[in-house]
């Protein structure tokens, strides 16, 4: 028996493989894209929202971290009181939940860590318009005043619950809890329940429609 | 009586285009072709539909709401009742506001045989049939005519056609969060937006016409001075954007401002919904109608659309002309008028008591009837005769508007705005435009203030109204509302029939509710109230300005249409093979591939396999998940073993039965909990409320993980069989000794590690059901088609799966069980166990047993096998009342007949008892209630 | 639309919330009689002022809050999570 491929629940174009996954083949690029990014591999943490684990983690709830917590560079989201999900590159979901595991468990604190990576669909929506496009379905203030590069909010996008982490690229501040814009260029990671995933796309570049908004191929977290 | 032509003019009319003006907005060098009623004509960019019509000489646009009676240009602006049209597909145009475009056919609404001659125009000659009240009087009874009622009503209406073809429409919205919203784009407007934007707040600038300017617009040179001052400061100034041919359409909680706005490239409309942390309303004034006999003859206007006409459009608007003024803005429309070549033939003063009493002509003015008793030849009477504060948006913000007698309007009250509403410019008080934009100013830099620095509110200068004198109506009859053509009589004896509040006389004669809001005719009908009851207009009271500003089209609500839908990872499986969708919810699921009987007996004899991807799963850990279940659960769980399945029901704290499903117990201190799947997001809800709020000491997590995995039922003899072809017995042994009924274990599957494996079924048969990690569902599930072939593997959908589980008497919830059935009616006797200590809903099942007078959850067969009792038919007692409902029920393919589950009252529910089932179209059929369960009920099939 | 002010969130529109009714307290079910156990299910003050409620914040942080709100003016003068208190301030 061959391995299987693993795939996401939005349709991909042309389609190649890649760490075990279908991904769409097209070379990232243009100015206001949609990517799939659900081969990331999605750990999701919960622990007490203001003890040793958040401070094991580097970063609170509502904001995002750049970090190496064992298994390669990660981006870890404070996505909820007492809850955390850290995204790595494609395949390492298995290491990635042990590393967090591990950190954790020293703390002495009721933990648990669960691979979602199959269980949540994950999209970018990246171009200096994506503001104009997620306004048109996302009723959160987008101004850096209210959401900074590094943050990281749930909401209600286009009637799903959705995860919104504001993940600027190409600035010239990578990591660390930033409080202001970063001179990138905006990007969004929007991340909710697998079976919502091919809607959010859909309702997504038909905000985006007049705005020019594409589909284009995975990118990954760099 | 007979039925006359309404105009007996023939001639062509002729251009009453203009030379150049300085303020005009019109494109000379283009020209735009168009269709009126069919005949060609022209217009020039920048033309409205209706001033291009009066450019071309038409004087009679439309034709009015219930007499029919010819109306022309009241106020050319988007309020002007005298210009909806038909443009193409789109009824209601407001054709003094809309744009020309090239191409448009623009037909005048409702009107046969034609707009001169309409033969519903005899109904202003029988207009006595018409009286006060007229729909509530006649359309009431008998009730059996409504049908032939709605077709009169029908032939009456004046208002356009629909198409259901959306064509290319596109129809946006978008959130905004400004920090300062202006409402009006005039002096005020901007001289607020940029006071804002200095102060360094962002600000939204909403104008209801294409340009910003209101009134600068159409004044004389050192307003034109001042306008193009004005867009400068506007246009150089960020942090201002501009929405031009858009409307603040109503004010709600904690400045949520939905804003439509027109005109944009690619959107035939977007709803801008605005969260404001500062709205600062700045609509100007409204020039107010003055009511006299004739008042709705074309060529009778204010003077605000003689002055836009001339200086916007450069329209003549007649020929000879009679001004009727009480301020200064008649003043100038005299001489706009004299600059245009129309010849005054008199300006009656109404500061000095000098007025208008009637208008005369058929079709369009002839002359003007004084207050004198002089008669005077004129095809244009133009009045000025007061303004009203639209007051709309600080009405929906709390605010009263009070009556200040002396400037003859509704002013607002400031003391009762919020801190987060500010009013500038003509709606507070008059000035010159210098100081209608200082205050204007200070109201900017103050919202500014409110908006960014959140420190204590300041002061904002006022402005005084000026004087004016008190004019509303003549006296001579006419009319208040040209929208729903109210006259002032109808107002008078609705007062004289008991309707003595504006409010009951606005709803019986229904002034004020067409398409103008009572912009135009709110304070003339608080008026003519006043006067009918001796009141004064204080004591009256106005009506309440309530949201929406505006019309507002269904497609800027609607916007992109979009409901949330949800797919399963073989959802393209299921439709490349033919499944007739099912919508669940929010799930898409397939109902059937084509033959749910056969589906079954498959099922029976050989092996199925369905997707219940959709099931609710919540994955819960934590040392007190036990406790948790105890707590959910009717019946009792801390003896769980690691690997074991249980069957749970809860419910809530009134009894009534709320979810069920198994749980099983993967290690220690995990396990997965299954709901229904409509109950999927419920439960998790329901599991968190009683976590955070009853027990917050317990450490439990959950997680739903629904879609983390795409879930399998395989059913049927031969199930082991498919199912050892995909694992490895190394791995997952599948005889039925080391993997026993109500068992869980995880497992690789198909290749694929981590999947959770569950002998357990609602079909009776042996079955397996197994969560394959979502991303692999579709590789498993196309793993089972293929290695079954030779099994007879077929797949099923949920109409198979109701079937199934009918043959077997499982009830589902909220099918079987409705928002009253409380556990003892829902055949739980077994599993309620009232001897725990505590469980939700405890204490009412405990009296429901005792009081034991509950309804019953039954099996029912209908003696004639053949007849199929549709659910919720009745079922009957002997005397015909009513004893309980068919609650399920299928034709049975296993057994080759009808069978059903049924609710019925307890002394009918002993197996064997004949009851009555009423069928929908009346007939009675004999049936017998049975056991619950159908197939097997001694459950041997699945215990294999 | 009125906005609710999360403790977690900060204030969002009262949709993305669930109004869970007049916040009150399970009597003992072993003691409690029918009419004791009737009123915490049935009966609330539904006052035009001031109300202590429970809100779910379904599309947010997934929390139960406890919020003190003026049913007629629909000020909010208090709100925390109900399992550990938080009101805001030091979250992230």
């Amino acid at each position: 028996m061959s391995s299987p491929l693993a795939r996401s629940p939005i349709p991909p174009g042309p389609a190649t493989e890649r760490d075990g996954w279908e991904v769409d083949a097209r070379v990232p690029g243009g100015p206001l894209t949609l990517s799939d990014e659900t081969p990331l591999a999605k750990v999701h943490v919960r622990a007490p929202f203001d003890g040793a684990s958040r401070a094991a983690l580097g970063v609170g709830f509502r904001r995002t971290r750049r970090a190496d917590l064992g298994a390669g560079e990660v981006l870890v989201v404070g996505s909820g009181p007492g809850e955390w999900l850290v995204l790595g590159a494609p395949g390492t979901a298995g290491a990635l939940r042990a590393a967090v595991e591990q950190r954790l468990a020293g703390t002495g604190e009721f933990t648990s860590v669960l691979d979602l990576t199959h269980g949540r669909a994950l999209v970018r929506l990246h171009g200096a318009a994506a503001p104009a496009v997620l306004a048109g379905v996302c009723a959160i203030d987008l101004a850096d005043a209210v959401t900074p590069d590094g943050s990281a909010f749930r909401t209600s996008v286009a009637g799903v619950v959705t995860d919104v982490v504001r993940d600027d690229l190409g600035g010239t501040q990578r990591s660390g809890a930033a409080a202001s814009d970063n001179g990138g260029v905006r990007s969004y990671l929007l991340h909710c329940e697998r079976s919502s995933g091919r809607y959010l796309a859909d309702a997504l570049l038909d905000a985006g429609r007049l705005s020019g908004l594409a589909m284009t191929g995975f990118r990954g977290l760099a | 009586m007979s039925i006359l032509p309404t105009t007996r003019r023939t001639a062509t009319p002729t251009s009453q285009r203009l030379g150049h003006r300085a303020g005009e907005v019109i494109d000379r060098s283009r020209t735009v072709s168009f269709t009126w009623n069919g005949r060609p004509l022209s217009g020039h960019p920048g033309d409205t539909i209706a001033s291009a019509l009066a450019a071309a000489g038409e004087r009679v646009l439309s034709r009015s709401y219930k007499y029919h009676r010819p109306r022309g240009l009241l106020t050319a602006d988007y309020l002007d009742p005298g210009a909806f049209f038909q443009v193409g597909d789109e009824p209601n145009v407001r054709g003094a506001h809309r744009l020309l475009e090239a191409g448009m056919a623009v037909s005048s609404q409702n009107t046969w045989p034609s707009l001169r001659f309409d033969l519903k125009a005899a109904n202003g000659l029988a207009g006595r049939f018409l009286a006060t009240g007229f729909y509530y009087k006649t359309f009431i009874k008998p009730e059996p005519l409504w049908p032939l009622y709605e077709k009169v009503l029908r032939t009456f209406v004046h208002a356009g056609a629909i198409t259901p073809d959306p064509g290319a429409a596109y129809y946006d919205k978008r959130h905004a969060h400004p920090d300062v919203v202006v409402a009006g784009g005039g002096p005020a407007g901007m001289a607020a937006a940029v006071a804002a934007a200095r102060a360094g707040a962002s600000v939204m600038l909403v104008e209801e016409d294409h340009q910003l300017g209101g009134h600068l617009r159409w004044g004389d040179g050192a307003a034109l001075a001042r306008l193009r001052a004005l867009r400068a400061q506007v246009a150089a100034q960020p942090g201002i954007e501009v929405l031009t041919d858009a409307v603040v359409t109503g004010r709600f909680d904690d400045n949520w401002i939905p804003i439509v706005a027109r005109s944009l490239p690619g959107i035939t409309e977007r709803l801008v919904k605005a969260r404001a942390a500062v709205l600062v309303v700045a609509p100007g004034l409204i020039e107010r109608p003055y009511v006299f006999a004739g008042n709705d003859l074309p060529g009778v206007m204010l003077s605000t659309a003689a002055r836009r006409l001339v200086n916007l459009y450069a329209v003549r608007p007649g020929s000879r002309a009679v001004v009727m003024s009480a301020n200064p803005e008649g003043d100038a429309a005299v001489a706009d008028l004299e600059a245009a070549g129309v010849e005054v033939a008199a300006v009656l003063d109404a500061r000095r008591q000098q007025g208008v009493a009637r208008a005369h002509g058929r079709g369009g003015l002839r002359a003007v009837e004084t207050t004198d008793g002089r008669r005077i030849e004129a095809d244009l009477l133009v009045t000025a005769t007061g303004w009203t504060a639209p007051t709309s948006l600080l009405n929906q913000s709390g605010d009263r508007p009070v009556y200040d007698q002396a400037a003859a309007r509704f002013v607002p009250d400031p003391d009762r705005m919020p801190a987060n509403v500010l009013a500038a410019g003509g709606i507070v008080g008059d000035g010159t435009v210098d100081q209608l934009v200082e205050q204007a100013d200070a109201v900017g830099r103050e919202a500014a203030r409110r908006a960014t620095g959140g420190s204590a509110a300041g002061t904002v200068p006022g402005l005084r109204p000026a004087p004016h004198p008190e004019l509303f109506a003549a006296g001579t009859g006419g009319f208040v509302d040209l929208c729903e053509d109210v006259s002032a009589k109808d107002i008078t004896t609705a007062v004289a029939e008991g309707y003595d509040s504006v409010e009951l006389a606005k709803r019986y004669t229904t002034v004020t509710m067409g398409p103008t809001q009572g912009k135009l005719e709110t304070v003339n009908a608080v008026a003519l109230v006043a006067h009918a009851t001796g009141r004064s207009i204080a004591e009256t009271g106005t009506t309440t300005w309530r949201p929406v500003y505006a019309p507002v089209t269904l497609g800027a609500l609607a916007g992109r249409p979009r409901e949330p839908v949800r797919y399963s990872p073989m959802q393209p499986w299921h439709e490349r093979h033919g499944a007739t969708p099912l919508v669940a919810g929010q799930w898409i699921r397939p109902e059937h591939y084509g033959d749910p009987a056969a589906e079954v007996t498959a099922v029976r004899t050989a092996v199925g396999i369905i997707d219940v991807t959709p099931i609710g799963k919540l994955d819960l850990r934590g040392p007190d998940v036990a406790e948790l279940l105890n707590l959910l659960y009717v019946n009792k769980w801390s003896k769980l073993g690691v690997g074991r399945v249980r069957y749970g029901v809860m419910c809530a704290d009134d009894g009534v039965v709320l979810d069920d499903g198994v749980t099983g117990r993967l290690g220690e201190d995990h396990y997965l909990m299954s709901t229904t799947s409509s109950g999927a997001a419920t439960v998790w809800e329901w599991v968190e409320n009683w976590l955070q709020t009853a027990h917050p000491e317990w450490q439990v997590h959950v997680t739903p993980v629904t879609t983390a995995y795409a879930s399998i039922n395989i059913a049927g003899p031969r199930s082991r069989d498919l199912l050892s072809r995909l694992t490895d017995p190394e791995d997952v042994d599948l005889s039925a000794d080391a993997f026993g009924y109500m068992n869980v274990r995880t497992g690789t599957v198909a290749g694929v590690a981590d999947c959770v494996l569950w002998r357990i079924g609602f079909t009776g048969e042996l079955s397996y059901e197994i969560h394959v990690p979502a991303s692999y569902g579709l590789h498993a599930w196309e793993r089972l088609v293929a290695e079954g072939a030779d099994l007879g593997v077929r797949p099923f959908g949920v109409e198979a799966q109701r079937i199934l589980r009918l043959e077997k008497g499982h009830a589902i919830v909220a099918q079987d069980t409705d928002g009253l059935t409380q556990g003892f009616s829902a055949a739980l006797d077994g599993l309620i166990k009232l001897d725990k200590d505590d469980f939700v809903g405890l204490p009412e099942l405990r009296w429901q047993q005792g009081r034991d007078s509950h309804p019953r959850l039954v099996g029912l067969q209908p003696l004639d096998g053949t007849v199929v009792p549709p659910e919720a038919s009745q079922i009957l007692r002997t005397d015909g009342s009513i004893a309980g409902r068919v609650t399920s029920s299928r034709m049975s393919p296993t057994l080759g007949r009808a069978i059903g589950l049924a609710q019925i009252d307890p002394e009918l529910a002993e197996v064997g008892t004949r009851v009555t089932v009423r069928l929908p179209d009346g007939r009675d059929v004999a049936a017998e209630v049975t056991g619950l369960v159908h197939v097997d009920p001694e459950g041997e099939r699945q215990r294999v | 639309m009125m906005l609710l002010p999360c403790p977690w969130c900060g204030p969002r529109n009262a949709t993305e919330f669930r109004f869970g009714g007049e916040a009150g307290r399970r009597p003992d079910p072993a003691s409690a009689s029918p009419e004791e156990w009737r009123r915490y299910l049935y009966f609330h003050t539904n006052p035009a002022g001031w109300s202590t409620e429970t809100w779910y914040h379904g599309a947010g942080c997934r929390r139960f809050l406890t919020v003190e709100r003026h049913t007629v003016t629909h000020e909010v003068r208090a709100a925390r999570d109900t399992a550990t208190g938080t009101t805001g301030e030091g979250i992230s």
